[in-house]
């Protein structure tokens, strides 16, 4: 079946009505908490995550795509709003956006927001129907070097995960790898780390680490913070032709910035916004508007946001590298339902990848039309007091962490994990290199150990064959061309927000 | 943290190597095997540990600790949740997510005890009917069958 064909199918799937009630359940819902002043996508994502856990795998990760999308579009509402930026790729954003805001033109720089998230997004989703299964088509070429390789490219994603500190993303990933080891090991199922104590040989469930390290750590930061709710008024929702006609330029050039640094494994939207935002203002007539409400301001890094958020699904499904972090929570979503992304993937499970990507499409339409009508509601909800929303999200997330593997070792996990996170966070180590690894560490094990037998123990294997080789070098030269892009964008978030952000 | 990473390298090497004695014993030619990876990665722990501490120059973080009444918040609220945990398996998990989200809204929002004790109750049988009607989650129901 060519493409089209597949992708016929894929939505006949995707818009039967419990997938499609799932896609929209889940951009609600994915709004819902993105639009919480303070919790970016992947904490977002961190705490919805368990409720998909009671579905089938379709419908559990349509609805964990729209999380995410909604997640995404949510976070630009409260830096619009409310000038708080929920991840780094927001703070553009709210460079124009939140000026806007105030002069009551908030409304529009939302609706710009959707509608250039809308095209990006979706004209992401049409390059990863064509390209991904061209990627995907070199499976049968890949051994154990080769994926060992991949897993080795997935690493350089570390270079842009680590909020600007490569010793520190290093660190933290071989953090991940080493809590990755607890349980049972792959070849004898012999005890590793146990020490005797039962709970520990089923390992550390990834819910748990994910809900302790963003939910509830995120809390603990928001009361040190003393985060309140803050009242913005919305008059204006939908852009004036005028208002679309300065945008779309930039919305274009946004989308294309953001899409084709996005297929590179080791670009996340946090550096892309920057690209677009700079590139914008380079190429502006009138530079000075930049700063003061500027409406390509915001749409640039918007579409850049999104369509590197959507051409990071290429790399994701196909090779099974996630370029960000709320992707990499939901490469740990993909993995608990049993599907393991890579090149294998579109071969062993077509229906599930076909009606995945339409799910995009529809989640993108589902977003454009609830969230232009809706924007009064999400401002609403930037009202609620952060000691009513506190106690909820930890209550959400002690249930999530248990109802996995119904475990309360896994809660005790989740509480460990928030208490370390908040530690970590508050120094500035980058949580996500961590995860990444956590998800990544069996698998990378998993091909040395099978490579290195292959060889006799020899090393020279992953040099000798073709791909291996090829995916080698070109890791080594994406975590030089990750690290030049990192320092540029940390540097020019420093600029713009006189501190430190992890990217 | 240098000095928790090269700890834990430590940790991991010993446990590489009680593994590779294990697997010369029970498997025959074998060249690699459990041991491998948790080797590598107490190496490389053991080396950014070190490089962490003696010689990699990290960009300053400098965290005041909370204090006042955000302090106070957190300090209860983490108390809160371990009480959660330990009392879960007894109390069961309507009765004590009661009693949790009442100290919780108390606690972390400032309520007063009858709005703590009513928004406790509202969102304890929100949770009920998502988790255990909708969702037909097995919850824990304790000493008491709740």
């Amino acid at each position: 079946m060519d493409v089209l064909g597949h992708l016929g199918s894929g939505f006949a799937a995707a818009l039967t009505p419990t997938n499609l009630l799932m896609a929209l359940l889940g951009s609600l819902l994915g709004t819902l908490v993105g639009v919480l002043p303070g919790l970016g996508p992947t904490a977002a994502i961190a705490i919805l995550f368990p409720l998909t856990t009671v579905l089938q795998p379709v419908p559990a990760i349509i609805m964990l795509a729209g999380i995410y999308y909604g997640a995404m579009y949510g976070g630009s509402t409260t830096a619009i709003l409310l000038n708080i930026p929920g991840e780094v790729a927001s703070v553009p954003t709210c460079l124009d956006g939140y000026p806007m805001a105030q002069q009551g033109r908030g409304g529009v720089a939302l609706g710009i927001s959707a509608i250039g998230s809308f095209f990006a997004g979706t004209l992401g989703v049409v390059a990863l129907t064509f390209f991904a299964p061209f990627l995907a088509d070199q499976a049968l070429r890949f051994g154990p070097p080769e994926y060992f390789g991949l897993m080795v490219l997935a690493f350089t994603v570390i270079a842009s995960l680590s909020g600007g500190s490569l010793v520190k993303g290093f660190a933290m990933a071989f953090l991940g790898y080493f809590v990755s080891l607890i349980g049972l090991g792959p070849s004898t199922a012999e005890p590793r780390f146990t020490f005797g104590w039962a709970p520990l040989m089923s390992g550390v469930d990834l819910i748990a680490l994910i809900v302790g390290l963003y939910a509830i750590s995120e809390v603990f930061i928001g009361l040190e913070e003393a985060r309140v709710a803050i009242t913005q008024k919305i008059r204006k929702v939908f852009p004036r032709l005028a208002d679309l006609r300065a945008a779309f330029p930039a919305i274009l050039r946004g989308t294309g910035i953001g899409f084709v640094l996005g297929l590179l494994p080791g670009c996340a939207p946090g550096v892309t916004v920057f690209l677009a935002y700079d590139a914008e203002k380079k190429l502006s007539r009138h530079p000075e508007r930049f700063g003061t409400g500027a409406i390509e301001g915001v749409a640039s890094p918007e579409s850049a946001n999104n369509a590197t958020s959507s051409a990071g699904f290429i790399p994701l499904l196909a090779l099974g590298i996630p370029a960000s972090a709320p992707l990499a929570v939901l490469l740990g979503g993909l993995l608990v339902y049993g599907l393991q992304p890579g090149p294998l993937l579109f071969q062993k499970n077509p229906d599930f990848v076909w009606t995945i990507i339409a799910s995009l499409y529809v989640g993108n339409v589902i977003l454009l039309i609830l969230n232009l009508p809706l924007i009064g509601m999400w401002v609403w909800l930037t009202r609620i007091p952060y000691g009513i929303l506190g106690p909820m999200i930890l209550l959400l997330a002690f249930i999530g962490a248990y109802s996995v593997r119904n475990s309360m070792f896994d809660v005790g996990v989740s509480l460990v994990c928030g208490l370390g996170g908040f530690f970590l966070r508050r120094h500035q180590w980058p949580l996500a290199p961590l995860l990444l690894a956590f998800i990544l560490g069996p698998l990378l094990e998993k091909y040395l150990i099978q490579s290195l037998s292959m060889s006799g123990g020899s090393p020279l294997i992953f040099f000798q064959r073709g791909i291996s080789l090829a995916l080698i070098v070109g890791a080594a030269l994406l975590l030089l061309t990750s690290l030049a892009l990192v320092r540029y964008a940390s540097r020019r978030a420093k600029e713009e927000t006189t501190e430190e952000l992890a990217l | 943290m240098g000095g928790t990473l090269v700890l834990l390298g430590i940790l991991s090497l010993w446990e590489g190597w009680r593994l590779y004695a294990l697997r010369t014993q029970m498997v025959a030619g074998a060249v690699v095997g459990d041991d491998t990876f948790p080797s590598i990665v107490g190496a490389a722990l053991l080396l950014l540990g070190a490089a962490i501490l003696l010689v990699a120059k990290l960009p300053q973080v400098k965290v005041a600790p909370p204090y006042g009444e955000p302090r106070k918040r957190m300090i209860l609220g983490a108390a809160i949740l371990v009480a959660y945990w330990l009392i879960l398996p007894y109390l069961g998990y309507t009765g004590s997510t009661a009693l949790v989200s009442t100290g919780l809204f108390r606690a972390m929002g400032g309520y007063r005890w009858p709005g703590a004790l009513l928004l406790g109750s509202a969102t304890t049988g929100a949770l009920y009917l998502l988790f255990r009607v909708w969702l037909l989650q097995p919850l824990p129901t304790g000493l008491l069958g709740l």
